[in-house]
């Protein structure tokens, strides 16, 4: 099952399928952010306010706007 | 000499690097035409020679999306640029090589010698992790030096590999093939332009229009030929990112070695540190403790300071001559000097505390635990961190919005953060809070005096949300607002990175704000000395006279004389001339003196209120405040410091911006005198307004 990051609830793991903008995409390959990077969403701040993720390892957080232009593939 | 740079991502622990290879050996500057800093250190290499170290700004890669990563690509691509180095040392973090790399191999491709040194390799040994140096260097074909900046270890390694770079001085081998599309770019950009290396024309084609350094007929060129080849900027920036990683993530699995990834401590402290619901009450408890601990630290310093100034000062009054120099040089140079000096304890205090956070992890998490509610009013999550610094001084606060890379965000941050209230503006609460509120206990362990000093801090956080939110509203903005962030693990603090920060920031406050305070000073000196000819001698003759009628001692006819004559200078005509102005706030012509004089520093208050009350040898807030007790309006007969007047004179403070040193540390951040001229406006306009309606309201 593909998802936005946004869509999904704390503690769901997957893959990252691909993006759905270009500009953000671009960002976060720079940060190592990749297709096919493991990600677990760990946190979810109030309001979703915030994203607290675990993406290779490593702790990350992205605004709602970001959350859902990545795609997970749920595992 | 020769100028190497360290580059890096953000949180390679490039600083620590930085800091031992230069040690104090180091300035900061700001790269031209941006408010980027720019750290450059002197190195002295195993072989006595010395290089120039230039601290590239934390950066993932060559495309940028920040001021600090726009920078880097500004140097690296303009090899006539002053910061344009020989060699670069590249630092990775080891124990996340794999999302390290992207930087370096677009470095490698602009044919600069490079070495690769594996930072953290501390932590690595600590988490099971083992980098294999000679597949490394086989695969990139550049010197690999496992070295750990916050524990000193493999630095002499690091200079000697540096030296063999620069001995060498061999052009990196290119890593990345690009494609037949950019390849058709690449050529007619490098013969049209005389561009030698390829890589850099095709970083020309991708950033041609935010490069300062290309002439406009450049400019014209390379559009014309990106325009000509149907040149797709973010589509072959994607791909290009993409082949980069798919070259080096298969050599890392084969050079790199983990052990089973656990749920680290990092993880369980964040369960609660990052908790929904937990982590703002956390936030504001350690908040809560850092503040007490500079109220509780600072004490000691600050008297130390104030009572060594004040008989520095009698000292020269009592050595040299009495006349107009020595009066500068104790009452101009040595006041404003003890001025600016009396704030550093609190300072650094605030920033040692605050830099701890920052070093351990903490300020990050604050970051994503307000960034949804700072971007209700405008601001960014970043913008927590110099709200907090503001507490201390707003100059390095505002110093410290560098780090957001919105434009919008950052503007707004830098214009309501002198609402927060500042160091200077305690000593002048102290005093008038007692006109205000009586000093009792309610409910058994609040103190009222207390409870109304809080009071004035959350009216000036309030003033800094609203008045952002008011912003937000107004200011238009098409830059997109991104928040992507890594949150460090957690880790000991390195003493030496926190040491170089408090340096840093202490320095900022007592150059930026010490030459605009000195200057100031001794204008204020020279209006409160010098008066309309003839009426200065007039006005000490008739408080001779009087004190002689009235067999006063001599500190009180000192007092009286320095009372009557600041009645009779330049400073005390202003004062009446904006009496008229200030009347409807509760104020007379005294405090309109202390207005003025506030505009050096809000704490001079306290001082000019003691030379006009006579009490110019006392500089003892309790006797000043029961001095201000007796004054009484000559006129009506009426006490001054009515709770009325005094609570007006608060919220003044409160809002107005009076700090000249803040507006000339804005001016130069937002590059001109517009921001800091509408900020004066609003902030003065909104302690006006505030002002009158509380006085008009209590009276």
């Amino acid at each position: 099952m593909n998802s936005p990051i946004s869509h999904l609830k704390a503690g769901i793991v997957g893959k990252i399928a691909h993006f759905t903008n270009d500009e953000i995409a671009g960002k976060l390959m720079t940060m190592g952010v990749l297709p096919g990077s493991k990600v677990q969403v760990v946190r979810i701040a109030p309001f979703r306010g915030g994203f607290y993720l675990k993406i290779d390892g490593i702790n990350m957080v992205v605004r709602l706007q970001e959350a859902s232009n990545i795609v997970l593939e749920v595992v | 000499m020769n100028t190497i740079a360290l580059a890096g991502n953000p949180n390679s622990g490039k600083s620590s690097v930085f800091n031992q290879l230069t040690g104090l050996r180091q300035k900061v500057a700001n790269f031209p035409g941006v408010t980027v800093e720019k750290k450059v250190g002197t190195l002295q290499l195993p072989d006595g020679e010395k290089v120039t170290v230039v601290d590239l700004p934390g950066a993932y890669s060559l495309y940028p999306t920040s001021g600090d990563e726009q920078v880097v690509l500004n140097v690296l691509t303009n090899p006539s640029d002053e910061s344009y180095p020989e060699a670069i040392v590249y630092i990775a973090d080891v124990t996340h090589l794999e999302k390290h790399l992207l930087l370096l191999t677009q470095i490698k491709d602009l044919g600069l010698p490079c070495l690769l040194a594996l930072n953290m390799s501390d932590i690595a040994e600590k988490e099971g992790i083992r980098a294999d140096v000679k597949q490394l260097t086989d695969f990139l074909k550049i010197p690999v030096v496992p070295v750990s900046g916050r524990m000193g270890t493999n630095i002499d390694m690091l200079k000697q590999a540096i030296s063999m770079l620069l001995k060498e001085q061999k052009a990196s081998q290119p890593f990345y093939t690009p494609n037949a599309e950019e390849q058709s770019v690449i050529e007619r950009i490098q013969s049209g332009l005389e561009v030698e290396n390829p890589y850099r024309a095709l970083l020309l084609a991708h950033h041609f229009n935010k490069l300062p350094f290309l002439k406009k007929e450049e400019k014209q060129a390379i559009s014309n030929i990106c325009e000509e080849e149907n040149f797709q900027d973010i589509r072959l920036q994607i791909a290009e990112t993409m082949r980069r990683y798919d070259l080096f993530t298969p050599a890392l699995q084969r050079s790199i070695f983990k052990e089973n990834e656990k749920t680290t401590f990092t993880d369980r402290l964040d369960n609660i540190l990052t908790h929904r619901f937990l982590a703002p009450l956390i936030f504001f408890a350690i908040m809560f403790l850092v503040f007490q601990a500079i109220f509780a630290w600072a004490e000691y310093p600050m008297e130390w300071i104030e009572t060594g100034f004040a008989s520095l000062g009698e000292f020269f009054k009592n050595t040299l001559p009495a006349g107009w120099f020595t009066n500068l040089l104790t009452e101009g140079i040595l006041a404003g000097l003890g001025g600016i000096l009396v704030f550093v304890p609190q300072i650094a205090i605030l920033f040692l505390l605050i830099t701890i956070l920052e070093e351990v992890g903490y300020m990050a998490r604050a970051v994503f635990i307000f960034d949804k509610l700072m971007q209700q009013f405008g601001l960014n999550g970043r913008s927590v961190v110099a709200l907090i610094s503001g507490g201390a001084c707003a100059i390095p606060a505002i110093m410290s919005t560098r780090t957001i890379g919105n434009w919008k965000e950052r503007l707004i941050t830098i214009l309501v953060t002198p609402f927060i209230s500042c160091s200077a503006r305690i000593p002048v609460y102290t005093v008038l809070i007692g006109f205000v509120v009586p000093s009792e206990t309610v409910l058994g362990i609040f103190n009222l005096q207390g409870l109304a000093f809080m009071g004035l801090y959350l009216l000036g956080i309030a003033a800094a949300l609203v008045s952002a939110y008011i912003f937000k509203i107004i200011l238009k903005s098409g830059e997109p607002s991104w928040l992507m962030m890594q949150l460090p693990p957690y880790r000991l603090p390195s003493w030496r990175n926190v040491w170089h920060t408090i340096y840093e920031k202490v320095s900022a406050f007592v150059i930026e704000a010490g030459k605009v305070i000195m200057v100031i000073s001794i204008i204020l000196w020279a209006l409160a000395t010098f008066g309309p000819p003839g009426a200065m001698e007039k006005a000490e003759n008739e408080a001779i006279a009087t004190a002689q009628k009235e067999a006063l001692d001599e500190t009180t006819t000192a007092d009286l004389i320095a009372a009557e004559r600041i009645e009779a200078s330049y400073a005390g005509h202003l004062g009446k001339i904006i009496e008229p102005a200030i009347e409807p706030l509760g104020f007379d012509w005294k405090i309109g003196i202390a207005l003025i004089t506030s505009f050096a520093a809000r704490e001079v208050f306290v001082a000019t209120m003691a030379t006009i009350y006579s009490i110019g040898s006392s500089d003892d807030e309790a006797t000043i405040h029961d001095r201000l007790a007796e004054a009484r309006n000559p006129k009506t007969g009426a006490k001054v410091y009515t709770a009325a007047t005094s609570l007006s004179l608060l919220i003044f403070y409160v809002f107005a911006m009076q700090c000249m040193s803040t507006l000339a540390v804005v001016k130069r951040e937002t590059g001109g005198w517009k921001w800091p001229m509408i900020q004066f406006t609003f902030m003065s306009g909104l302690a006006y307004l505030g002002s009158l309606l509380v006085y008009q309201l209590m009276s």
